[in-house]
């Protein structure tokens, strides 16, 4: 009888692992399944999200995310290692100088038409049109520090960089082409100490006063809230960085669905409103997640504009 | 949201959250679940039939220890470079971890069953199958439940470094807060709901292991005397 009992229990427990082991976690065993991976700034994750339900939306796929990465160069072997399909944010100054080793280029329709091409031909890879933002480099200061040292332009930090401290993403730093070497060749001036940090670490760090002068992005959504001033880049020093889609050919060719859902972000999204998003999931802890999706249901996923495009 | 103390952020980050908070909780438990069942499967048979052949054991339980003794996030990262980054990484991870305390604790589970019973077993003519199934699993399998209690309870604090290499879970809800200008409300709303599922766990897998336990079971059941003498 007690024994009976004994069995009984092994058999409810063993019953219940099985039932959760049913519960899949999307491993689906299909060389094509689409997996996006995303960096951990917000702009990527809330971009990630975007495609995740754009493509849930439009089509039958799963999609499985692959978030945190450390940077584009990671992102970059993921993609060739086959660990990832999509990059939800890829930036043609950053890739034209990362992955592809070409040398910086000033214009953005230059840049854009050398990245899309070279990412076919030595990838097969296709790098998409912009969503319609650009996530530039910006040398910035508090509003307090410009008004004190009359502060608009990147050279007028010339006269005091020898006494500023500068926080910097740690990437940056040892770029070839727009890195920190080539940009006191350009200024021709250097900072008294350069601390490289995790990107989202340097807006609160000037912010508290910890450094003077940092290198952030433009479509920070901490620009406006901690109200630091954008120094304008008067010598046309960093490349452009028009942010895109970035997927393997062999996914789009085998679900053109896919491909389909992704164009429809193109020139969605302009830089104000990605500073607007940002700022939504960095100062309103609002999940990227959840700013995706109702920035989506807000659009009505784009639809009704797809409708129109058709009529013409 | 800076004039929110960090008490009514965190409130307000699970009002605008909660769905996704709930997301990343099953997924972070599910491969949590997984590590472990994978590691029963292979960790229990492994146990006894070191507790069968005491040669094989020190060798085993050995291997187990070195596994064990390697760090979480160097464990993931040497993974990865083989597995690639995503979910199944984390799950072999938790996986490996596992082992030692499931081995182990079935090892001992079955080694310490008193020997006149098995030998009783073997008297009233029980094959070796019979006396595995009838007399040592059932009165080792609350050591063994113990076991499996340790094995999930680490594993929910390594699937949470696992958001590392991008496998998802409440890790990212972490690992997001610290991004953040403000995190700490969101570092909390990570942090909480793994610490929550750890003693939750916890709890649960020790209420198992106490049913199962024959002593204990056995004592309440047949001499409820001598409980109310003690009282």
């Amino acid at each position: 009888m007690l024994m009976k009992r004994k069995r009984l229990i092994m058999i409810i427990l063993i019953m219940a692992l099985l039932c959760l082991s049913a519960c899949s976690l999307t491993d689906s065993g299909d060389d094509n399944a689409v997996k996006i991976a995303s960096v951990t700034t917000s702009e990527s994750k809330i971009m990630a999200n975007m495609l995740k339900l754009m493509i849930e939306h439009d089509t039958d796929e799963k999609v499985e995310m692959i978030n945190n990465l450390g940077s584009s160069v990671v992102l970059h072997q993921a993609m060739i290692n086959g660990d990832a399909n999509i990059s939800s944010t890829r930036y043609t100054g950053t890739d034209l100088t990362g992955a592809l080793k070409e040398e910086p280029i000033k214009d953005p329709k230059k840049a854009m038409d050398i990245v899309q091409k070279a990412f076919q031909e030595r990838y097969n890879q296709t790098f998409f049109d912009s969503y319609g933002f650009a996530n530039t480099y910006a040398f910035m200061v508090t509003r307090e520090m410009a008004e004190k040292h009359n502060l608009k332009k990147v050279s007028d930090l010339k006269a005091i960089a020898k006494d500023l401290q500068a926080g910097v993403d740690n990437s940056w730093i040892n770029r070839v082409g727009d890195g920190y070497k080539d940009f006191v060749e350009t200024y021709g001036f250097d900072f008294k100490d350069v601390y490289p940090m995790q990107i989202g670490l340097v807006y609160d760090a000037v912010e508290a006063g910890k450094m003077d002068v940092i290198l952030g992005y433009t479509t920070d959504g901490r620009i406006a809230s901690y109200d630091l001033v954008v120094l304008e880049d008067d010598r046309q020093f960093f490349p452009p960085y028009d942010a895109s889609t970035l997927a393997v050919n062999e996914l789009l060719e085998a679900k053109p669905e896919v491909k389909v859902a992704i164009e429809k972000l193109i020139g969605k999204i302009s830089t104000e409103q990605m500073q607007k998003l940002n700022y939504e999931a960095d100062n309103n802890l609002v999940e990227p997640a959840i700013v995706a999706e109702k920035f989506l249901e807000e659009h009505n996923y784009f639809e009704a504009e797809e409708g129109e495009e058709k009529n013409e | 949201m800076s004039d929110l103390n960090t008490f009514e952020q965190f409130f307000y980050y699970f009002s605008e959250n909660g769905s996704y908070v709930f997301e990343q909780f099953i997924t972070h438990f599910l491969i949590s679940i997984y590590g472990v069942l994978l590691a029963a499967i292979v960790g229990i048979p492994l146990g006894i039939l070191i507790s069968k052949y005491s040669k094989l054991a020190g060798f085993i339980i050995t291997i187990a220890n070195i596994i064990q003794t390697i760090p979480a996030l160097a464990l993931l990262a040497i993974l990865m470079l083989g597995m690639g980054l995503g979910k199944s990484t984390v799950i072999m991870t938790v996986f490996l971890y596992s082992l030692l305390p499931i081995i182990k604790n079935t090892y001992t589970g079955i080694n310490n069953i008193n020997k006149d019973l098995i030998d009783s077993g073997k008297g009233m003519g029980m094959t070796r199958l019979q006396v595995l199934y009838m007399i040592e699993l059932p009165l080792s399998l609350s050591v063994i439940i113990a076991g499996i209690r340790i094995a999930l309870v680490v594993a929910i604090g390594i699937t949470a470094i696992g958001a590392f290499i991008g496998a998802g879970g409440l890790g990212d809800i972490i690992i997001r807060g610290t991004n953040a200008t403000d995190g700490t409300a969101i570092i909390l709303a990570g942090a909480i709901p793994t610490a929550f599922m750890a003693i939750i766990t916890d709890v649960l897998l020790s209420f198992i292991e106490r049913k199962l336990d024959p002593v204990k079971r056995h004592k309440k059941a047949t001499t409820p005397t001598v409980q109310s003498l003690t009282e």
